[in-house]
C-alpha cells in the first residue's frame, strides 16, 4: 500500500508540536516510515506546500489574514486536515491577547506599527473546517496517535472529549483539589495528557483546553473559596484557551 | 441482598473465633505463597488497596480509600477483550481471565455490597469472563466499621457499618481492641484457617459485637431518608435542584463516577498498531457525566448537564427497578471527591422538602 | 464463552438505497445465536475501528442477514466503504423485537420515519409469508424527501399484502410528487382506523415517534398496544455497559421495542 502523504504546518506558535510529532513522542519512527513526509519544515528543508496531502497538521493560531488565506488552500488539498497542538486548536498562548484590542497589543511589543499586521488570534477551526483537534500543548501522545493510526486505516478518528479527571482517577491519583486545596483545572479541561500534572501532585493548568460545554464558572467560584484573588483566576482561565466560550464566562465573573 | 448463586461458596456461618491482631496477620503473611494479598495500604499519598509484600504494610485502621476494591481488583478499570489480527485474513483472538488467586483483606461493609452489586451486572443473564475468574478466584474478607467518616450514609442504606449480608464474602472481621472476632464464612476459608491461639467465640463476644455495632450506629451524621424515594425521584424530573445544582455547581468531571463503587458502565475501545498488523479490543471504565456517553447520530439524550446529574443520582437512588435494590451503597465518596462538594442526600432532601 | 466475542461474516451482496444508505448482505453461516426476530439487532464491528448496534432490515435466509446502514458515526462510517467480499465481525441477536404474536388476528398499522422503515422490513416479510395471520395492514412511510426512502423497488411486491401510503416533507422547487407531501402525522390523521382493533408497530426519530403515538391515542387507540423501536448509544448490547439505561431500563435487553406505557413520560426521553 502507498504510503500516506502526510504535510506540516506551522503558524503562530513555537513548533513545539512538530518537535513532538516527529523526534519526541513515543511512536516516532513509525511515523516516520508510514507515511510520506511531504512538506514538514522542521526536519527538512525544501519539499511543496502544493500537495495533494492525505493527512495535513496544522500547528499554531491564526494571527495574521495571510496564514488564514494560506490555510485554506492548504484545506482544498487535504483530505483530511488535524489541528495540532494548544495554538491550533484553542488559540493557546497566542490567544492571550485575545481579549485586548489589537492596538494596543502591539504598541506593547513594538515601536514602529508600520510592518504589523496582526489580528485578533484565532483556532485553525474558526477559518477552515478540521476533521479533529490533537489537543495540548505539547500535544497528547494518545490523541496524536490516534490522529496518525486513523490516517493509516482510513477511518474517523475517536478523540477523547471527557474531562481529566476521568484520566487522573483510573490513574488512581489522589485528588489535588479535594485533599491540597489546589486550584487545578483538570475538572473542566479536555483530556488526552493522562492527568499529567496531578500525577506529580501538581494542579493542572489547562493547556489542553475546555472540555465542550464545561461549567467553567462553577469552578471559578470555588476557586474563590479556595482564597485566590480574582485576578488569579480570571488568568487560569485566559492561559491557553482565552478563546473559548466556556472559559470566557469563567473569566468574565473575575475581569476587571 | 439476595445471594442465590452468588460467588464465595454456600450461605452459612461456619465458626466464630477470637484471634489476637498479631495472629491474624502472621496468618496473611502465611497465605502469600499461595494468594496475592490485596489490602489498605499507604501509598506515599493515600489509603489504597493494593497488593502487599507483607502485612505489616496493611493498615486495617483505615475510614475510607478513594477507590473501591471491587472496582480495581474484580472490575478492572480497563480489560483488554480480544486481539485481532489484520495482516492477511482478519482473525479474532480471544485473551485470557485472571488466572491466579487473591485475598482482599479489609473490605467494609460498603464495599462488600457493592461487590454484590456489581455481580447482578456482570454475573447476570450474561456472565462477563473476565469478572468471573476474578470474582471465583478471590477471597473476600469483610472488616465491620467501628469508625464513620463524615460522608458515610450506609446506616440509612442498610449496607453498613456492619454487614448483614447472607453471601458473597468469605470472612467477616470485627475490630475488637487487641483482637479481631472472625467470623469463618465459607468453606474456602475455613480450609485454610488454622491458626495457632485461635478462641472459640462464643455469645459473650456477640454481645460485644453488637454493642460495637450500637455504637458505630451513633456516630452518622449524614442521613438520607429511602422511604418512598425511588417514585419521588420519577415523579419529579424537573425538579429544580436538577437545573439549579447543575447550573452553579456541577463541572460534568465523572469523579462521582469514577469513584462509585456500584457505577458498572463501561466503553470498549479499539487501538490498532501503527503498522497496522493488530488491533486489540479493551474495555474501560465510563462516565454517564461525560457528554458523549448518551450521544447517537443526530442527537444526544442527556445533552444538558442537568440531565446528566440526574442520570447519576436517579441511579443512585432511584432505579430499584433495574436490580431491585438501591444502586447506591451509602459509602458518601461521591460526595468526598465532588471538587464542588454536591451531595446527593442534600439533592433527595431537597426533593423531599419541595416535591410536587 | 465470552458473549462480547463476535464472529466474521463476509458481505455477499450490496444495495444502493439512498445517498448513505446501504443495504448489505451478510452471510453468517451459523455464528449467530438464534434465529434473529424482527426488531432484533446486532453488534457489527471492524477491528480497530469499533461496534455499532444495528437492527435487522431482513429475516434469516440461506444463512445471510440483511443489515441497512446509514454511514453516520465511525464504524458506519468505515462499513460504509466496503465492497463485496469484506468481513465484519458481528455478534448477536439481541434485544426483544416486535411482539408480532400480539398483533396476530389484529390489525396492523406500521409506522416508518426515514431510515426507521428498516427495522419493519422483516415484519412485512413476515406478512408476506403469513398474511393471513393478520387483519388489515397499513403502511404509513414518511421520509424528509423523495430522493431518502428506502426500499424503492419493493413497494410494488408490498402493495399485494398490504396497503402503503408515502409522504414526504418536502418537495424540490417546482417537482411534482406521486407522494403525498407533509409530515407523517398528516398522513395518519386522513388514515380510517378500527382503533380498537389495531396494534401499531412505530419506528423513527423520537420526535416522530411521539407526534405518532400522541395522534394514534387521540384516535382512541390503546397505549398498550402502540409499540416503539428506541434509538441508544450501545456498547455491548449485554445489559452491562450501561450506555442505553433508559430510566432503569436496559434499552439493550429490555427493548429495543417497547410498548409506549412502557416508556411514556421517562425523563431523557421525548415519548
Amino acid at each position: 500500500m502507498k504510503k500516506p502523504r502526510l504535510g506540516f504546518f506551522k503558524y503562530s506558535c513555537c513548533a513545539g508540536c512538530e518537535f513532538q510529532t516527529f523526534y519526541f513522542q513515543k511512536h516516532l519512527m513509525e511515523t516516520l516510515s508510514s507515511f510520506e513526509i511531504v512538506f514538514a519544515r522542521m526536519i527538512s528543508s525544501g519539499g511543496t506546500p502544493e500537495g495533494p496531502f492525505d493527512i495535513a497538521l496544522v500547528e499554531g493560531a491564526i494571527t495574521e489574514a495571510w496564514q488564514a488565506d494560506e490555510l485554506k488552500k492548504i484545506r482544498k488539498r487535504s483530505a483530511v486536515l488535524f489541528a495540532i497542538g494548544a495554538c491550533a486548536v484553542n488559540g493557546g498562548i497566542p490567544a492571550i491577547k485575545a481579549n485586548r484590542p489589537e492596538i494596543e497589543v502591539e504598541e506593547n511589543v513594538y515601536g514602529d506599527l508600520s510592518a504589523i499586521h496582526s489580528i485578533r488570534p484565532h483556532p485553525v477551526d474558526a477559518y477552515v473546517p478540521v476533521d479533529g483537534h490533537i489537543r495540548g500543548c505539547p500535544p497528547g501522545e494518545r490523541d496524536l496517535y490516534e490522529a496518525l493510526t486513523s490516517a493509516l486505516f482510513r477511518k474517523k478518528p475517536d478523540f477523547l472529549r471527557q474531562s481529566v479527571c476521568i484520566e487522573c482517577k483510573l490513574k488512581g491519583n489522589v485528588c489535588v483539589l479535594v485533599t491540597f486545596r489546589m486550584p487545578c483545572m483538570g475538572p473542566v479541561t479536555n483530556a488526552g495528557c493522562g492527568a499529567l500534572c496531578p500525577s506529580y501532585n501538581r494542579a493542572c493548568y489547562s493547556c489542553f483546553g475546555a472540555m465542550k460545554q464545561a461549567n467553567a464558572p462553577a469552578l471559578a467560584r470555588r476557586f474563590r473559596t479556595l482564597g485566590m484573588s480574582g485576578d488569579d483566576i480570571a488568568r487560569k482561565f485566559t492561559m491557553f484557551d482565552a478563546d473559548s466560550i466556556e472559559f470566557r464566562k469563567a473569566a468574565e465573573l473575575y475581569e476587571d | 441482598m439476595s445471594g442465590s448463586g452468588m460467588t464465595g461458596g454456600p450461605v452459612f456461618q461456619l465458626s466464630e473465633y477470637l484471634i489476637s491482631k498479631k495472629s491474624f496477620l502472621q496468618w496473611t503473611d502465611s497465605l502469600m505463597e499461595g494468594f496475592t494479598i490485596i489490602g489498605p495500604a499507604w501509598d506515599g499519598r493515600q489509603t489504597v488497596f493494593r497488593e502487599v509484600g507483607s502485612s505489616a504494610e496493611l493498615t486495617l485502621n483505615y475510614v475510607t480509600t478513594m477507590l473501591a476494591p471491587g472496582k480495581l481488583h474484580i472490575y478492572r478499570p480497563k480489560e483488554k477483550l480480544f486481539r485481532f489480527s489484520l495482516s492477511g485474513r482478519q482473525e479474532i483472538g480471544e485473551l485470557p481471565a485472571f488466572n491466579g488467586k487473591q485475598i482482599i483483606v479489609g473490605v467494609h461493609p460498603c464495599d462488600t455490597n457493592a461487590i454484590l452489586y456489581l455481580d447482578r451486572t456482570f454475573l447476570g443473564e450474561f456472565k462477563d469472563p473476565f469478572y468471573e475468574a476474578r470474582r471465583n478466584n478471590t477471597i473476600i474478607i469483610s472488616l465491620n466499621c467501628t469508625d464513620v467518616a463524615p460522608d458515610c450514609f450506609c446506616r440509612s442504606m442498610g449496607t453498613g457499618p456492619f454487614l448483614n449480608a447472607d453471601s458473597g464474602f468469605d470472612m467477616l472481621l470485627t475490630d475488637f481492641g487487641d483482637d479481631f472476632l472472625v467470623e469463618v464464612k465459607t468453606e474456602r476459608v475455613n480450609r485454610l484457617f488454622n491458626v495457632s491461639g485461635a478462641r472459640r467465640a462464643g455469645n459473650e463476644e456477640f454481645a460485644l459485637k453488637a454493642a460495637k455495632e450500637k455504637s458505630a450506629l451513633l456516630k452518622f451524621t449524614k442521613t438520607i431518608d429511602i422511604a418512598g424515594l425511588d417514585s419521588l425521584l420519577r415523579d419529579n424530573p424537573e425538579h429544580p435542584v436538577w437545573g439549579q445544582t447543575s447550573d452553579e455547581r456541577c463541572l460534568s468531571c465523572s469523579n462521582c463516577v469514577m469513584v462509585c463503587p456500584t457505577c458498572f458502565c463501561y466503553d470498549v475501545v479499539d487501538e490498532i498498531s501503527m503498522d497496522m498488523k493488530t488491533a486489540v479490543r479493551h474495555r474501560q471504565l465510563d462516565a454517564c457525566q461525560d457528554r458523549k456517553f448518551a450521544e447517537v447520530h443526530g442527537g444526544n439524550f442527556r445533552a444538558r448537564r442537568a440531565a446528566r446529574l440526574r442520570q447519576f443520582v436517579t441511579h443512585k437512588l432511584d432505579h430499584t427497578r433495574q436490580y431491585g435494590v438501591f444502586g447506591t451503597v451509602g459509602c458518601g465518596r461521591c460526595i468526598t471527591w465532588c471538587p464542588t462538594g454536591i451531595d446527593l442526600t442534600e439533592i433527595a432532601k431537597e426533593i423531599q422538602r419541595t416535591k410536587r | 464463552m465470552n458473549a462480547l466475542k463476535p464472529s466474521k461474516a463476509a458481505i455477499k451482496n450490496i444495495t444502493h438505497e439512498t445517498g448513505d444508505v446501504r443495504t448489505y448482505e451478510f452471510y453468517v453461516g451459523d455464528a449467530l445465536s438464534a434465529d434473529p426476530a424482527p426488531g432484533q439487532f446486532n453488534m457489527i464491528g471492524c477491528p480497530g475501528v469499533g461496534e455499532a448496534p444495528v437492527s435487522f432490515s431482513g429475516l434469516l435466509k440461506d444463512g445471510s442477514i440483511r443489515h441497512t446502514i446509514k454511514a453516520v458515526g465511525m464504524v458506519t462510517d468505515f462499513i460504509g466503504r466496503m465492497e463485496t467480499g469484506d468481513e465484519v465481525f458481528l455478534r448477536g441477536p439481541y434485544g426483544r423485537g416486535w411482539p408480532l404474536e400480539q398483533a396476530r388476528g389484529m390489525d396492523l398499522l406500521l409506522g416508518a420515519g426515514g431510515v426507521g422503515l428498516a427495522p419493519l422490513r422483516p415484519v412485512i416479510e413476515k406478512i408476506v409469508r403469513e398474511r393471513d395471520a393478520f387483519g388489515r395492514v397499513l403502511l404509513l412511510y414518511g421520509a424528509r424527501d423523495e430522493r431518502r426512502l428506502l426500499f424503492l423497488k419493493e413497494y410494488e411486491a408490498w402493495q399485494d399484502f398490504l396497503s402503503l401510503h408515502i409522504t414526504v416533507d418536502e418537495l424540490a422547487a417546482g417537482a411534482a410528487s406521486k407522494y403525498s407531501t407533509g409530515l407523517i402525522t398528516t398522513l395518519l390523521d386522513r388514515t380510517e382506523l378500527n382503533a380498537e382493533r389495531t396494534v401499531a408497530f412505530i419506528c423513527g426519530p423520537e420526535i416522530m415517534m411521539r407526534l405518532f403515538c400522541r395522534g394514534l391515542l387521540l384516535k382512541g387507540a390503546n397505549a398498550s398496544r402502540l409499540y416503539v423501536l428506541l434509538e441508544r448509544r450501545m456498547r455491548c448490547g449485554i445489559a452491562q455497559c450501561g450506555h442505553c439505561q433508559h430510566g432503569g431500563l436496559f434499552v439493550c435487553r429490555d427493548g429495543p421495542v417497547f410498548s409506549y406505557n412502557e416508556v411514556s413520560g421517562f425523563a431523557d426521553g421525548l415519548l
